[in-house]
């Protein structure tokens, strides 16, 4: 394969063209391959295996090899992913009898590139009385959720729970519009019209 | 569109015809009341206004509501409808209601329904049955029993003839005293029927000839008062020389 000539970037820069898997980087010499780059099994070439955008780091200062590491940001695969144990903030999607389906919108505080799907079974709710757990008065759609994630779950949704004082719904809207403020750890009220809702309220410090 | 606010602690539009966006009440000028919301009105801070196209009623001392009638049939609690099974599910029948979602009948929701003698409905039954849990978010939920547990006349209707109707004609033809034209009827046929409030009536007589009449005379009475109701089924009866 003709190796092409690109002109180098600056250190520390991104390069504003999107490289694409298979593209020449740059000379095994010159740089080191690092995440979403590859060195070519002829061992001279760095090339990409992931598309998105290059991007040069500058040696670490006082490491015995002074090349410069390149790789491909920009990509999916570098978002966050849920591990289980890990806490997610999800917004519900829709309630069902026996479980509520959510979509993970951060996990640990990072906000994820990619859509993951959630479900929170009837049982995972809370922690107490755990058959006598109405869905509509835990959760409703729209509601913004701190969950844990229990496992991977199956094909289609990550199993979150809510279990905890400190899970469950942190941010709600009313039926007339306005952002609840939670009251108890079962009631939220809306400001507009002095109405109270039943969630599954968070207890956030 | 300008409000007229200036003397709303009562409202002087009860047994009008409102539109949505009207308001109803001005909650600021009225203090320590308790106002009961029936469907159709909603509160918007200050305001109540209506949601629903329909006659504003009141029920003293303080309960409103919206009395509008329409093709389509939201679900509400304690409703007795007439459902369609569409579908046997392991633990519950999927029965449509002409609601935006198919209801969920559980299997055991019978008197003295157990894991043996669940009852064999196919897809088109047509079922009496009863609300038992409706929000705006989830399935609805049916039983084919009454609060204390009995079967009380729900349950699978066989023979007769089922047709749709209005929300608004179900009510009337459920009201008390009873409505002039079943009245009429009853008086010269014998008949029965099952009035579903989503807008299904189901007529059953010994005849067809019964069954046609019936089912015609109940469709054109929505429109017409008590009096016109009378000669209308009057006039169907002398066809068939019932009279």
């Amino acid at each position: 394969m003709v190796g092409m000539v690109i002109e180098r970037d600056s250190v520390g820069e991104e390069g504003d063209d999107v490289v694409t898997p298979g593209e020449f980087l740059g000379e095994a010499t010159e740089f080191i391959a690092g995440k979403g780059a590859y060195v070519s099994p002829n061992g001279r070439s760095v090339r990409a295996c992931l598309t998105g955008r290059r991007k040069v780091t500058a040696a670490p200062p006082g490491s015995h090899d002074n090349r410069s590491t390149i790789e491909i940001v920009g990509h999916k695969a570098h978002g966050a992913v849920p591990q289980p144990g890990s806490i997610v903030i999800a917004r519900v999607t829709k309630v069902m009898a026996r479980n509520a389906s959510a979509d993970i919108m951060c996990v640990d505080s990072k906000a994820v590139k990619e859509k993951f799907s959630g479900i929170i079974r009837q049982q995972d709710v809370r922690a107490t009385e755990i058959d006598k757990v109405d869905m509509y008065q835990s959760f409703r759609p729209g509601d913004i959720v701190r969950a844990l994630v229990l496992s991977l779950g199956d094909a289609r949704a990550y199993y979150l729970s809510t279990a905890k004082n400190e899970l469950g719904v942190v941010s709600a809207q009313s039926i007339s519009g306005g952002t609840m403020v939670p009251i108890s750890w079962t009631e939220m009220q809306c400001p507009l019209t002095g109405q109270i809702e039943q969630r599954k309220v968070a207890k956030v410090d | 569109m300008d409000v007229d606010t200036g003397n709303m602690t009562q409202t002087n539009l009860v047994d009008k015809v409102v539109v949505p966006g009207d308001v109803v009440l001005d909650l600021t000028k009225m203090e320590n009341q308790t106002i009961k919301l029936g469907s159709g009105l909603r509160q918007d801070c200050d305001y109540i206004s209506v949601m629903q196209a329909g006659k504003l009623r009141l029920s003293k001392p303080n309960k409103y509501w919206v009395e509008s009638s329409q093709k389509r049939y939201v679900p509400r609690l304690e409703d007795t409808v007439l459902g369609i099974v569409v579908e046997h599910r392991s633990d519950n029948f999927l029965v449509d209601i002409k609601a935006p979602n198919l209801a969920f009948l559980p299997v055991l929701a019978f008197e003295g329904g157990t894991r043996r003698n669940i009852p064999k409905f196919e897809t088109g039954t047509l079922i009496y049955a009863r609300v038992v849990k409706a929000n705006g978010i989830m399935n609805p939920e049916l039983s084919c029993t009454d609060a204390s547990g009995k079967a009380a006349e729900f349950g699978q209707l066989k023979n007769g003839y089922m047709f749709e109707t209005s929300t608004g004609l179900a009510r009337m033809l459920l009201s008390s005293p009873t409505c002039p034209v079943l009245e009429a009827l009853g008086n010269k046929i014998s008949f029965e029927t099952a009035v579903g409030l989503n807008g299904r009536v189901w007529v059953n007589a010994s005849s067809p000839d019964d069954v046609i009449l019936v089912s015609n005379a109940i469709m054109r009475s929505e429109f017409l008062s008590g009096t016109q109701q009378r000669i209308m089924a009057e006039k169907l009866l002398e066809r068939l020389q019932k009279s």
